[in-house]
């Protein structure tokens, strides 16, 4: 407890145990994460952006076609401005092509996102890789 | 005061100092919510905010309304009751206040979807609110309480709460808050999280503010460390990542990731914690 006067504050001299017992449990938990920290600076390697992309979905629209795909961040910098091309391809012809820009994808972590096509990907192949990124 | 206040002709008086305490709330909840309210993130999470995830935010904000109004309070709130009337009162003010102000700058149109329109409110009555709350406490300073008075262990856990999330809620939707955590090392991280704690103590309690804290002479600096300081970090910490995940900023990212995100958004959360303690 807190006791108040004057709009100072004087901690009280003989707290209850839940006091303690509540700083012990911070504590710990400011010490573990503490240690996972410097653990994890250690031991992690700075790697720079390495960008797979997965397709997961080819759907009809109202308009068009949509393409929808995972894109995944395994190294542990974050790219940022990260440009993906989507082509549609009927044997060695490119019949269309769009892309999509990211901000961001995270360090080790995942985003969504679609591209779409007025042709129909039916038939032909879809291919649908990074072009590039910026530093954050 | 309690009972002193209740003579008969005092009725007149009591309503001028009701409205002057309204005004208060206004100018608090402008004060204090017009950085959100020109944000153009807060704009766009209008449309994104996922609605359970802002419905149970604007949910959390009740019971800290209404523990802020026990401490603050338009008036001098002595019941409970009294405090949740005074709570719904500044939840007015900053629902009321929102809308003037998103109208005034034309971001709520007559062709916007509804939902829209209300998610937008919605959002930025929480700091408007809490503004509101505070704006007895930060502009009136009509200090009454000479007498000594107890704060409850864990009611000065929750106003640190209370600043944590203020601070929060300015800050956890910017985008400028992901890139630093993208832009920054492990080892920055470690920096933020010592200078945070160390700020937290020492704005507490070596710096003599206002409404800073004391220590007995004979008592040594690390028994308010431990029974204060480090648990407010921690609240701290709990505050970046509620909010973080309210803005859906977590997303589908490594551990490390989140971390650093949430220690990011850390520093600002334990110095709001530092603050609530020193001004409520």
């Amino acid at each position: 407890m807190t006791k108040s006067e004057q709009g100072h504050h004087r901690e009280r001299q003989d707290p209850h145990w839940i006091e303690w017992l509540t700083g012990i449990v911070s504590a710990l938990l400011v010490a573990a994460m503490h240690g996972w920290l410097t653990w994890e600076a250690f031991t992690r390697a700075p790697t720079p952006p390495d960008l797979v992309v997965t397709v997961l979905t080819v759907e009809k629209t109202t308009a068009g076609h949509r393409v929808a795909f995972d894109i995944y961040n395994t190294a542990t910098t974050t790219a940022a401005a990260v440009t993906v091309v989507g082509r549609l391809r009927e044997g060695n012809r490119v019949i269309e092509e769009n892309d999509v820009t990211f901000d961001y994808v995270a360090a080790e972590s995942k985003s969504a996102g679609a591209i779409l096509f007025q042709n129909d990907p039916a038939g032909r192949t879809v291919d649908i890789q990074p072009a590039g990124y910026t530093d954050p | 005061m309690a009972g002193e206040a209740t003579s008969a002709d005092d009725t007149k008086n009591e309503f001028n100092s009701f409205v002057t305490g309204l005004g208060r709330g206004v100018a608090g909840a402008l004060f204090l919510a017009l950085p959100m309210l020109m944000t153009m993130e807060m704009w766009y999470l209008g449309f994104t905010i996922a609605r359970e995830r802002l419905l149970l935010l604007l949910l959390v904000n009740i019971p800290l309304l209404i523990l802020l109004a026990h401490r603050i309070g338009f008036e001098e709130t002595f019941t409970w009751r009294e405090a949740v009337r005074d709570a719904i009162i500044a939840y007015g003010i900053g629902i009321v206040t929102s809308v003037i102000v998103l109208a005034a700058l034309g971001l709520l149109h007559a062709d916007m979807p509804v939902s829209e329109a209300i998610a937008k409110i919605a959002l930025q009555s929480v700091p408007a609110s809490i503004g509101a709350m505070l704006g007895r406490s930060q502009l009136g300073h009509d200090d009454t309480e000479g007498e000594d008075k107890e704060t409850p262990y864990h009611s000065e856990l929750m106003m640190m709460a209370a600043g944590a999330l203020f601070l929060s809620l300015n800050i956890a939707p910017t985008d400028e808050m992901m890139v630093l955590a993208y832009k920054m090392s492990i080892w920055h991280a470690i920096v933020v999280t010592l200078l945070s704690i160390t700020l937290m103590h020492g704005f507490v309690y070596a710096v003599s503010f206002i409404g800073g804290h004391e220590l007995d002479p004979e008592t040594p600096w690390w028994h308010a460390f431990v029974r204060f300081t480090l648990p407010g970090y921690v609240v701290a910490l709990a505050i970046s990542v509620f909010a973080l995940w309210i803005f859906e900023r977590l997303g589908d990212s490594s551990a490390v990731e989140i971390m650093l995100s949430v220690i990011v958004l850390g520093f600002p959360a334990s110095l709001g914690a530092a603050a609530a303690r020193l001004i409520l």
